[in-house]
């Protein structure tokens, strides 16, 4: 993934601040005429760099002179002084440099990072930015520098590991799957309840789920619109974690709040950039299965320990059907395949002093490990434009983005069918290289390839955002934002995926699909007002929000086609039947407002209030307050530690406050039928939708973190430590009810509560630094605790099963496995209640909890000279299903785990699986489902990952004339080390492609 | 905001006039949103229609009182899947036999090991109640419609009461004591106490009578789909049987025999279950115009060994030599000396196609085994056995060789085992109501004790519910 224009992310965001900020001054002045020639004037040019190569935007001016410059896009300036004069050059981050002139005619140099002023970075708090330093809230960053490196086409996977407390899984390894994300722990008791809110460039971006589970069936979810976004266009990204940065999106700040800020055009000459990157993907680790000796011994002990003598004729492995000297590695066979990866990006960027704009395009394709041509394409354009008036008063600026994907994948995942086949099973084609059926007696795997999951996906997100000074310190504006995305997916399940000889025709031939329609607009007015109340610096904003979301969407499956070729008409199809409609409107209003007031930058006081309304409640409850206190003090600052060697920086800060949530679906609160699809005698039925109750309201999250902030020898070390506690009341779930009442449940505020505490730590050391020479590395760490302090009536929900009061959330009840029985060689459990049999939920009482313990990430930036080293670890401590131990019934025609050779044989053995059965003891059959369905079904899944290698090699200028150029190899994935024995300890998708390994080699170009 | 940025561009240097429109902007912005204070108002989607609304017209009125009849037809203990009371009580008797895992909830009922958890009980008890719930909302919406016409109005609250009528009588038998449910009020019906069973039966026969007032006589439907006076007739001849009110079951069941206008016997008795039935009084409409029933697939199986339920040998057994019934509503699966029994009533699985067979809920023969008992409970013995032969002549079978009350009212029992088996729990309520249930299934069925008679309530019920309880005895 190489970038478009930009590759150094921290310092092109500050570039344009530096613009909007610092040097409009300089610049108007810089267009005064300059005095009349003084002696010996004459033309100075250079380049400037960092330690990662050039850098543009930095100020170049003249010691004492009211003349000055910057740097370009490639580091170079051009500024006319005397051969006696003093060049000044300054940029945030980075300590000034006085260099003089002496005579020369070029005079280029590298500045060195300052660690102090990175304190001095502006953090995008959505309504407002803030300085690093001054900052009240909690708000973990990245840049595009962070993301550049990773060879990855989704937003969330480009955050993974680096964020302490957001952890990020990946549910599949197929092409535009999706990833979920859980920023400080579940809060909402509903599983669907826990999204965080994204914002776009200032418009919200809906991530509700699209599509149907039937219509994208290779996928473990439904498809997630955050694919749309496209990393490679990200500027930076926060995620608001405490009370004090999110209150002020109040009702939807309960989750976390993700911001996208994507890149912009730059003031100067026209600049282009490209880069083109290739690659392979492939799975990275299978799992050990039995080979075909150990397979057949199994097959041969299961019907020996079953007293069957003569093999049934169905069992083809083992009784003479099938060559029983083959031997085929199925999961190499199935999706060992290398996937070819491309990824193409070109941008044009410039402007004037006023007007500036920038035009990318992006161009990814990523094939399949699948034998058999799928692919996940997609293509981005982006565009933005900034204007301002020459008195810098009046504003305009506009971003839009427009992506299309077109995913082409089969309809059924393969993994699952890799690890059953036999291994003795025959060749997938025949001589004529058919589909090879031998004779009836093998169900070909690739007959799932006949069937297709295909989606196609277009997505607009446009911001036009005004604004006008009315007074020095008084700033008017409003941004307008809208969405759009349009999408179609659809899963096939032609006639032609069974055997031919079975005579199933077309008429047998399914389509499910689902078109999804949403848009959006939101308008945003505010005034901002930053006056100087006496020593204390003020900042006011005041705002209201009003936005509207469309959603339509139709869930159809068709079956019975005179040919199979017909199968995308619905027209063809002798049934269709409707699987869903909606058609919804979210309306959403809201009044939100901050002060903050500083004194002697030392002390700081942030307070932050929405008051929100949202029409997924009834009237008299739609309207509620959400608001947060945040405090920093920077002790370092203080008279006593002001000159401290070691302590460069000092801050304690603490915020509490409430934020909300409104994720229940829309209409909840209405008194409706709805149709029920029942069809009597021709009429289809229409169903009361719920109780009628419309006095339910908003869900509430009182979140509270104290943090400290310390930097040590000039912030070479600089650590933060976090520790919160956020707690959810009010839960918007069913309250249940008993059956007379018509309804099990109620939508109702439940009085239910739900705690996560936690501590985050973040530390970034510059271990090295010299000319030639940088070394760098954070490390994030986060462990939290998630509990359930109190549900009322628990047992009789339907949720009695899956919670218990005291335990986190993501728990599973789960029988406790006792061992093997030494005489009868059957799996054993505890029988709780002692009656005798196994049965839940009785006996289910031993609680797994599947949060993880800990989790983090250590990323390292090494660079040595023109050369760039960059690679991330992540870590997981976390338990996860046993899938080598549970993947069926040992002995039945199905390959397992070699894990399962150490099996019971004989009375007194001891061993870890249970004896074989060909399926025929169907008290061992049992006892394997309830082992899945023990605490022996749970294993340690913890693992460090090298999430990320990057490696860069910028070329010297002297070879490509005026072109900077970059050569770079990324990986994603690329081991993990962990004692889980399944596919990926990551991952807890069960029969579902793993994340791939991803290996790209690229080049990119700026000129 | 536009237009005011203009004004402002409009009015520069000019610091005061500044200072007096940044106030107005403020006040602009707050006044923009107090006078959009209803902006979050909704209209109701097209995907939903407001209760109100949708007894205001016939179409969508019909609608909602179909889907009472599909629900019952598809979901809860009236349904002929495999989850309701026709496969599972005929387990929880001594009709069928368990060939499932013994892990799934069908084993309970086969071992009569039933506990208070029992995932199937809580689906029952709920799903009636929803299906009442559903009911209740038809009754008080055409009640409140201003724009129904008179006949629909009857027509829709008459079916409303037959349906809370027979949910209610079923969760009776099954339970015993009950709540009777008459109101959409959750408040009301979430604290609701159980009613004892002779106020229930009476609340039972007063939606009855009701319902046969306000139905026509005629069906609405070609099929027999939607129930007309008579089908609330036939269940009221029902209800009064098993209350004990025998005159009136009698005069019930004559009511429905009587009016020979609309049904007439049927002696082929591969034609019983067919669609078009006309000793038929009521049946459910199939899901989909192609469709069989669900009964099909619960029972039918075609190689041994059944993977769910087969008749038991006693049921097998209890058919006299030549009876017809059972050459043709039983068939046998044989793989090598072992043989399996299934019902045979119906011949097809729901998905076999073309459509023939509707789930037949009430049929004329059961109109003659109640008349016959109620007749022979009141000692009119002759009229008594007139009624069973009819049923034992069809079958092939001679005149019945009883003769004491007590032989005629055995043989009645004996009939209508072999007559109504498989068929929505006949056989099970039959034992009770013949205080039979002990002697009969003692021996049968090992864990088999007295106060198995009723089933356990819904554990969720009694933790919900403060007034529901106490326990059913022996759970």
């Amino acid at each position: 993934m190489k970038n478009i224009s930009l590759n150094k992310g921290i310092r092109a965001m500050l570039y344009s601040l530096i613009i909007g900020l610092f040097l409009t001054p300089l610049l108007v002045m810089a267009r005064i005429p300059l005095p009349k020639s003084i002696s010996q004037q004459q033309n100075i040019t250079g380049t400037v760099r960092d330690s990662q190569g050039v850098l543009p935007g930095v100020t170049v001016s003249i010691q004492g002179k009211s003349i000055g410059t910057i740097t370009d896009y490639q580091g170079k300036y051009s500024i006319t002084a005397t051969a006696t004069d003093v060049l000044v050059f300054s940029f945030v981050g980075y300590s000034t440099l006085n260099i003089p002139i002496a005579g020369r005619t070029v005079v280029s140099l590298q500045l060195q990072e300052d660690a102090t002023n990175l304190q001095e970075v502006k953090v995008n708090a959505g309504y407002y930015s803030v300085k690093e330093s001054e900052r009240t809230g909690s708000i973990s960053r990245i840049t595009s520098k962070d993301i550049e490196t990773q060879p990855v086409t989704n937003v969330l996977a480009a955050m993974q590991g680096r964020m302490a407390g957001v952890n990020i899984t990946q549910q599949t390894g197929t092409g535009g799957g999706g990833f979920n994300i859980q920023i400080r722990g579940q809060n909402s008791v509903r599983r669907g309840g826990n999204s965080p809110l994204y914002i776009i460039d200032g418009v919200p971006y809906s991530s509700e789920e699209i599509g149907n589970g039937m219509s994208m069936s290779v996928m473990s979810m439904n498809t997630n619109p955050l694919n749309n976004i496209n990393p490679i266009d990200i500027e930076s990204l926060e995620v608001l974690k405490d009370a004090d940065a999110t209150a002020i999106y109040g009702s939807r700040g309960a989750n976390g709040v993700v911001l996208i800020t994507t890149k912009k055009g730059k003031k100067g000459k026209t600049r282009f950039s490209a880069s083109v990157a290739q690659g392979t993907g492939s799975v990275p680790h299978f799992m050990k299965m039995m080979n075909t000796e150990q397979y057949l011994a199994m097959r041969a002990e299961a019907f020996a320990n079953d007293g069957i003598t003569e093999y049934p004729e169905s069992a083809y492995d083992i009784n003479g059907t099938w060559d029983q000297t083959r031997s085929t590695n199925w999961q190499k066979e199935l999706m060992g395949g290398t996937s070819k990866i491309t990824n193409i990006n070109g941008s044009i960027s410039g402007g004037s002093e006023e007007t500036q704009f920038m035009l990318s395009g992006t161009y990814g394709k990523e094939t399949t490990v699948l034998p058999g041509d799928f692919g996940y394409n997609r293509a981005n354009v982006r565009s933005s434009i900034n204007h301002a008036s020459a008195d810098q008063r009046f504003k305009i600026s506009f971003t839009g983005g427009y992506g299309i994907q077109n995913n082409d994948q089969p309809s059924t995942d393969l993994t699952t069918e890799a690890w059953r086949l036999a291994p003795n099973a025959p060749a997938l084609y025949d001589a004529e290289g058919n589909l090879n059926w031998e004779n009836n007696t093998f169900e070909n795997p690739l007959r799932y390839l006949k069937g297709l999951s295909k989606s196609k996906t277009h997505d607009l997100v446009a911001n036009t955002a005004l604004s006008y000074n009315l007074l020095e310190n008084i700033e008017i504006k409003s941004s307008f934002g809208y969405t759009d995305l349009n999408h179609h997916e659809s899963s096939t399940f032609p006639s032609t995926m069974y055997n031919p000889s079975l005579g199933i025709g077309s008429e047998t031939s399914r389509i499910f699909y689902t078109d999804t329609k949403r848009n959006s607009w939101i308008i945003e007015p505010q005034l901002n007002w930053k006056p100087t109340l006496g020593v204390v610096k003020t900042e006011l904003l005041i705002g209201s929000a009003f936005q509207s979301q469309n959603n339509t969407s139709l869930s159809v499956q068709s079956s019975g086609f005179s040919s199979n070729s017909m199968i995308y008409n619905p027209a063809a199809a002798t049934n269709t039947s409707i699987l869903g409609f909606d058609e919804s409107v979210y309306k959403y209003q809201s009044f939100f407002g901050r002060a903050n007031f500083n004194l002697k930058e030392r002390y700081i006081i942030n307070l932050t209030g929405r008051r929100d309304g949202s029409s997924r409640f009834g009237a008299g409850k739609r309207f509620g307050w959400f608001g947060a206190v945040g405090a920093a003090w920077l002790f370092s600052r203080e008279k006593l530690l002001q000159d401290n060697t070691v302590l460069s920086f000092g801050k304690l800060r603490a915020s509490y406050g409430t934020t909300g949530n409104d994720q229940i679906g829309n209409y909840q609160f209405l008194n409706t039928y709805t149709p029920s699809n029942a069809n009597y005698d021709g009429v289809m039925g229409l169903v009361p939708s719920r109780l009628y109750n419309s006095s339910f309201g908003w869900e509430t999250n009182k979140k509270l973190e104290v943090a400290i902030e310390t930097g040590f020898l000039k912030d070479r070390i600089f650590l933060t430590a976090a520790w919160y506690r956020n707690r959810s009341s009010d839960q918007l779930v069913g309250i249940p009810l008993p059956g007379t009442a018509g309804f099990t449940e109620i939508q109702s505020n439940l009085n239910a509560s739900v705690e996560n505490r936690g501590v985050e730590l973040t530390l970034h050391t510059l271990n090295v630094k010299t000319t030639d020479f940088n070394w760098s590395t954070t490390i994030n760490f986060a462990a939290s605790k998630n509990k359930l302090r109190s549900f009322p009536d628990l047992e009789s929900s339907t949720y009695s099963n899956s919670y218990v009061i005291g335990q986190p959330l993501n728990i599973v009840k789960v029988y406790h496995y006792t061992g093997i029985d030494p005489e009868t060689g059957i799996y054993n459990f505890e029988d709780v209640n002692g009656d005798g049999i196994l049965t839940e939920p009785e006996d289910k009482q031993i609680v797994k909890d599947l949060n993880p313990a800990y989790f983090g990430g250590i990323q390292n930036t090494v660079r040595f000279q023109r050369w760039q080293f960059d690679f991330l670890f992540s870590f997981v401590k976390q338990q996860n299903y046993n899938v080598p131990r549970t993947l069926g019934v040992a002995g039945t025609m199905n390959n397992q785990s070699v894990a399962i050779v150490d099996r019971w044989q004989s009375p007194g053995d001891v061993a870890s699986s249970q004896l074989y059965t060909s399926g025929a003891n169907g008290t061992a059959e049992n006892a394997l489902y309830q082992y899945a369905a023990s605490d022996a079904g749970i294993t340690d899944a913890s693992f460090i990952k090298l999430k990320n290698v990057s490696i860069s090699y910028e070329f010297s200028e002297r070879w490509l004339k005026n072109v900077n150029c970059k050569a770079t190899v990324e990986g994603q994935n690329v081991f993990t080390i962990t004692g889980y024995k399944g596919a990926d300890p990551e991952f807890a998708g069960y029969g579902f492609l793993p994340p791939l390994r991803i290996i790209t080699v690229g080049l990119q170009f700026n000129f | 905001m536009i237009i005011n940025n203009f004004l402002i561009r409009y009015c520069t240097e000019n610091a005061r006039v500044y200072r007096i429109l940044s106030a107005l902007a403020l006040l602009f912005i707050v006044f923009w949103l107090n006078s959009c204070s209803d902006f979050t108002e909704i209209d109701t989607p097209v995907s939903q229609l407001n209760t109100a609304a949708v007894f205001e017209e016939k179409n969508t009125a019909y609608s909602a009182m179909a889907n009472v009849f599909a629900q019952m037809r598809d979901n809860g203990m009236l349904t002929g899947k495999t989850t309701g009371i026709q496969k599972e009580m005929g387990l929880y008797a001594d009709e069928l036999t368990w060939y499932g895992n013994s892990a799934q909830s069908s084993a309970n009922f086969f071992t009569n090991t039933l506990i208070p958890t029992h995932p199937t009980l809580a689906t029952w008890w709920n799903n009636s109640y929803s299906q009442i719930y559903a009911a209740n909302a038809v009754i008080e919406g055409v009640a409140a419609s201003t724009k129904l016409l008179q006949a629909d109005k009857e027509q829709l609250t008459g079916e409303a009461k037959f349906a809370r009528a027979f949910l209610h009588f079923y969760v009776l038998q099954l339970w015993g004591n009950v709540p009777y449910i008459t109101g959409t009020d959750y408040t009301y019906n979430s604290m609701v106490k159980r009613l004892p069973t002779a106020e229930v039966y009476a609340k039972i026969i007063e939606d009855l009578e009701s319902a046969i007032k306000l139905l026509p006589e005629e069906y609405i439907s070609q099929t027999r789909v939607r129930p007309n006076s008579y089908v609330a007739q036939a269940l009221l001849a029902r209800v009064y049987l098993y209350a004990g009110m025998w005159p009136e079951a009698a005069n019930s069941a004559s009511a429905v025999l009587n009016k020979t206008d609309i049904y007439t016997w049927v002696t082929e008795l591969n034609a019983v279950f067919l669609k078009g039935s006309s000793a038929t009084i009521w049946q459910y409409a199939p899901r989909t115009p192609t469709r069989n029933t669900d009964e099909g697939t619960t029972y039918i199986f075609n190689g041994g060994p059944p993977n769910s339920v087969a008749l038991t040998n006693s049921l097998v057994n209890a058919f006299e030599a030549n009876d017809q019934r059972k050459a043709k509503w039983i068939r046998s699966i044989s793989k090598g000396s072992i043989t399996w029994y299934h019902a045979y009533k119906y011949k097809k699985t729901g998905s076999n196609s073309p459509q023939v067979e509707f789930s037949i809920v009430l049929r004329l023969a059961e109109m003659y085994l109640i008349r016959s008992e109620a007749r022979a409970r009141q000692g009119e013995l002759s009229n008594a056995k007139d009624d069973l032969n009819l049923i034992r002549n069809t079958a092939g079978l001679g005149n019945t060789s009883a003769v004491t009350q007590d032989e005629i009212l055995a043989a009645i029992l004996h009939e209508r085992q072999v007559e109504l088996f498989s068929e929505f729990g006949h056989r099970f309520f039959d034992l009770r109501r013949f205080d039979a249930l002990d002697r009969t299934l003692s021996g049968v069925k090992a864990d088999w004790n007295n106060t198995d008679n009723l089933l356990p309530l819904p554990q969720t019920e009694l933790n919900l519910n403060p007034n529901i309880g106490p326990q059913n005895p022996g759970y």
